[in-house]
């Protein structure tokens, strides 16, 4: 088991060498020019040349490759154009709160999207079910955005129970047990909007699959031996049902940080999915590759985790 | 089962609990009674003065991306000046009017034809951190910064300047290789920020560590920055101007989102913002505790015209029966409403009515008549096809400016001219229409500011055509013009520069090298319970108050 781990872990690096190249070239070769961003408007000619030379944008694109990756090797992730300080320094600012809104829709989505599949598993057809289905199938037809400003507009504004923007409450700053509070008040209405999307798919996956274990023989010898209802779900069902719903929670982490883009520009989240906007506005490139990289290292690791979570879950799986 | 559900309303009972935790306001301080400062008139447009004036409170802003720093004198871009602006000040203050006004310099003498200029600094002024301000903070901000890095400064002086001399610490004198008239205009805080020498010498100004956690001498001091959430300063108790500024704190706040903005707005978590969306105007004009006011600057760039590029490259454009077609075939009255929901007015020359000297409406006004456009295609060779469509040209314009581009294809259609609209992100349409030059036409606000020298020159002149982002995008070649720009930025005296100016415009309203559409204004929304905001400056909560009631 540890040897395949390393192994796993050792076949990370090439992938994401490999992913840095591609990126790098797409960046690159897509239309868009960073000077703007890099030197401010109204200069003249030299000036441009000048700060071209400085950031190294006058060098062939694979010479500019090289020295990328070089630096990378050595630690350097490089100085993002926008904010003057290095790309590590900037990204590691941001992400925490990117992290807690993502955890937190991620455990939410899970535990109730798996309890709610349940629930709608255990009496087909009946009128709970029939609820949790279309409900599911509204919450997944809506894309992130509207659901946001809807969000807004319903529980911020018509209702005001929750704060319209921001990670904490601008005219006061709460210290200890308080500030816990503000930023779960502010948390709310981010995470409801990740949490419904995640939610919808999870639990129409669950209760599928659910359906399809609850038909086996085991399931029925386990009711004959006369195991309660509660026994059977989650001592023998729930366990082969959940392998195609672990696939796809695995799999979010990357929707994840696309849906963390939508999100936390409309609540004014100050974490990384915003961070990738203005990068790729401003043609940022060494921060857009920290970000490429980071978001492509999350994916492989929690594939990883995805793998590993299986060899738990069913002991027919076996890494050696 | 029960389990389950009990879990569930457990979460639910969270949330709502979450919900009710009422929000502590801080105290404000109030002290009655002091006089508003000179040159401090709030927006007349629509804030009604009541009362003086009270000190304390705080002021939250949104400000739509994260400044990244806070060194205004390496960029020329509008959400760092938007928040750092209010730390710093220029030598010269602008007034409404853009007049030049007593900042850091309490005075000046214009000597030798407008080739010297003398300005004496105020005696009173320290750095945040207590270091008196002297002329070598002065000499060191431009030589070190501002002529190296602020593009837009850099590019207008840097050829012009012969010397900048401190006979003392409280003299700095200017000294230009020929008359240099406009240097007033381009001194305030938005166009060259005093730095202080002691923290920035020896250092790379564009990666200085001071860069996030700077010192000035402006109205408020610096107190945190997180990246991505806020940016907070409170009040320099020790400004130079006195009684100045009454609030205690105003915390800047990123949010991207325009509708969030307003939302935030009206629910009172902020108080300014910098741009309401044309749309949401009349909305916001019916709450009674939200004010707006109309202006034409800020301190992002100002006076700025929607500016229709022909590039005359194309064979097409070099036919000045198509241009003066284009001209005709297009409603800026229309674009005007429709687009821009009646903030600004109908441009009717290269120069904006906002540099009111130096502004006029030359001859010919090329009126809306689509019957004229079809007569000039028609001279020009142009006949309709079997489809009633004489030719095919495109427009690239930031995806911003769809309505634009939408009312333009409208417009053009009438006469035959298929226009194929091409939004493309900032960065790509100003490699593409500057770098590349692959476009037949396109859309940009061109930013006059405060002087033809700083906003108009450069889209005009023959040296300024190349990779220069905002530059001279039309290709345009006029000797002429060349020299009459020239001959006005060395004029000292402001009547004979106007009919310099007067001339080019002339020339150019004659020649077309551009379409000029509409004099943008943006609108300003704020919570009724503050007022005194300077909203074309940077400074522009300086003399900015609350009142209790909000």
């Amino acid at each position: 088991m540890t040897r395949y781990l390393v192994r796993r872990l050792l076949q990370i690096v090439p992938k994401l060498v490999g992913i840095g190249v591609v990126s790098f070239s797409l960046i690159h070769l897509a239309p868009g020019d960073p000077i703007v961003a890099l030197a401010g408007e109204y200069g003249d000619a030299a000036y441009y040349a000048f700060m071209r030379a400085k950031f190294g944008l006058d060098r062939p694109l694979g010479e500019q490759l090289l020295i990328y990756l070089g630096n990378v090797l050595r630690g350097d992730w490089g100085i993002s154009y926008t904010h003057g300080r290095p790309v590590a320094q900037v990204i590691l600012s941001r992400l925490p709160a990117t992290l807690l809104l993502m955890a937190t829709a991620l455990a939410l989505s899970s535990t109730l999207g798996v309890a709610l599949g349940m629930w709608a598993a255990r009496r087909p057809h009946s009128g709970s079910d029939l609820a949790i289905r279309v409900l599911c199938l509204v919450g997944y037809a809506l894309p992130v955005f509207w659901s946001a400003q809807m969000l807004i507009l319903l529980l911020a504004l018509q209702v005001p129970l929750f704060p319209v923007q921001g990670m904490t409450t601008a005219r006061y700053r709460y210290q200890g047990l308080e500030y816990v509070w503000d930023v779960a008040r502010h948390m709310v209405l981010p995470v409801a909007a990740m949490t419904l999307h995640q939610l919808a798919l999870i639990t129409r996956l669950t209760r599928t699959n659910l359906l399809e274990t609850l038909a086996a023989d085991f399931v029925r010898t386990a009711y004959a031996k006369g195991l309660s209802e509660w026994r059977v779900l989650h001592g023998h069902a729930l366990r082969n049902a959940l392998l195609p719903v672990i696939t796809v929670i695995g799999g979010r982490v990357g929707f994840m940080f696309t849906g963390a883009v939508l999100t936390e520009t409309v609540f004014a989240w100050p974490g990384i999915g915003r961070l990738l906007v203005s990068a790729t506005l401003n043609r940022d490139f060494p921060l857009l590759m920290g970000l490429f990289t980071l978001v492509s290292a999350a994916v492989l690791v929690s594939n990883l985790v995805t793998d590993l979570v299986y060899a738990w879950l069913d002991p027919r799986i076996r890494y050696g | 089962m029960s389990g389950r559900c009990g879990a569930l309303l457990f979460g639910l009972l969270a949330f709502a609990l979450i919900a009710c935790v009422p929000v502590v306001e801080p105290p404000r301080a109030v002290e009655e009674g002091q006089a508003p400062p000179e040159g401090g008139e709030p927006l007349s447009a629509s804030a009604p003065e009541e009362g003086a004036p009270v000190s304390g409170g705080t002021l939250v802003v949104a400000v739509t991306a994260d400044p990244g720093h806070l060194n205004p004198a390496i960029t020329t871009g509008f959400n760092v000046h938007a928040v750092a602006d209010s730390l710093f000040n220029g030598l010269v203050g602008l007034d409404a009017n853009a007049n030049p006004v007593p900042d850091l310099a309490e005075g000046w003498e214009i000597q030798d034809d407008g080739r010297t200029y003398v300005f004496h600094l105020r005696r009173n002024v320290r750095w945040h951190d207590g270091e008196p301000f002297t002329a070598a903070d002065v000499r060191f901000t431009f030589q070190e910064v501002l002529l190296k890095y602020h593009s837009r400064t850099k590019a207008g002086l840097e050829n012009v300047l012969a010397a900048i001399e401190t006979p003392d610490d409280y003299t700095v004198v200017f000294r230009f290789r020929e008359p240099y008239a406009p240097l007033l205009q381009r001194l305030n805080v938005t166009e060259a920020p005093i730095l202080p020498r002691h923290i920035y010498q020896g250092t790379d100004p564009q990666q200085a560590e001071a860069n996030l956690n700077p010192i000035g001498t402006g109205p408020f001091r610096f107190v945190s920055y997180t990246p991505g959430e806020e940016v907070r300063v409170v009040r320099n108790d020790d400004y130079f101007k006195e009684g100045l500024p009454y609030l205690d704190q105003v915390i800047f706040r990123v949010i991207p989102d325009p509708s969030t903005q307003l939302a935030a707005l009206e629910q009172g978590e902020i108080d300014y913002v910098w741009r309401v969306p044309g749309p949401d105007i009349p909305r916001l004009a019916a709450d009674p505790e939200i004010e707006l006011a109309q202006v034409a600057s800020g301190p992002g760039g100002g006076f700025c015209i929607m500016t229709l590029t022909f590039n005359l490259e194309r064979p097409l454009f070099q036919d000045l029966r198509v241009r003066q077609a284009f001209a005709h075939a297009i409603n800026r009255q229309q674009l005007l409403e429709q687009v821009q929901f009646g903030q600004g007015r109908v441009a009717t020359s290269p120069i904006a009515s906002g540099i009111a000297w130096a502004h006029i409406d030359p001859e010919p006004t090329y009126e809306y008549d689509p019957a004229k456009a079809n007569r000039l295609l028609d001279e020009a060779g142009h006949p309709p096809g079997p489809d009633g469509i004489r030719f095919q040209v495109d427009i690239v314009h930031f995806p911003v400016f769809n309505r634009w581009s939408q009312v333009l294809r409208e417009n053009l259609a009438q006469v035959g001219v298929d226009l194929v609209i091409r939004p493309l992100d900032r960065s790509a349409a100003v490699e593409t229409i500057f770098v590349a030059r692959d476009f037949d036409t396109n859309l940009i606000s061109y930013c006059n500011n405060t002087d033809p020298e700083i906003g108009v020159r450069r889209m005009y002149v023959s040296t300024n055509i190349g990779p220069i982002p905002f530059s001279n995008g039309a290709a345009y070649v006029n000797p002429r013009i060349d020299a009459l720009f020239q001959q006005a930025a060395a004029t000292a005296d402001r009547g004979r520069r106007a009919q310099i100016y007067a001339e080019i415009q002339r020339i150019l309203k004659a020649e077309l090298p551009y379409l000029w559409l509409v004099e943008n204004a943006f609108t300003v929304g704020h919570r009724a319970h503050c007022r005194g905001f300077q909203a074309w400056s940077g400074h522009f909560a300086e003399t900015a108050w609350c009142s209790v009631e909000g």
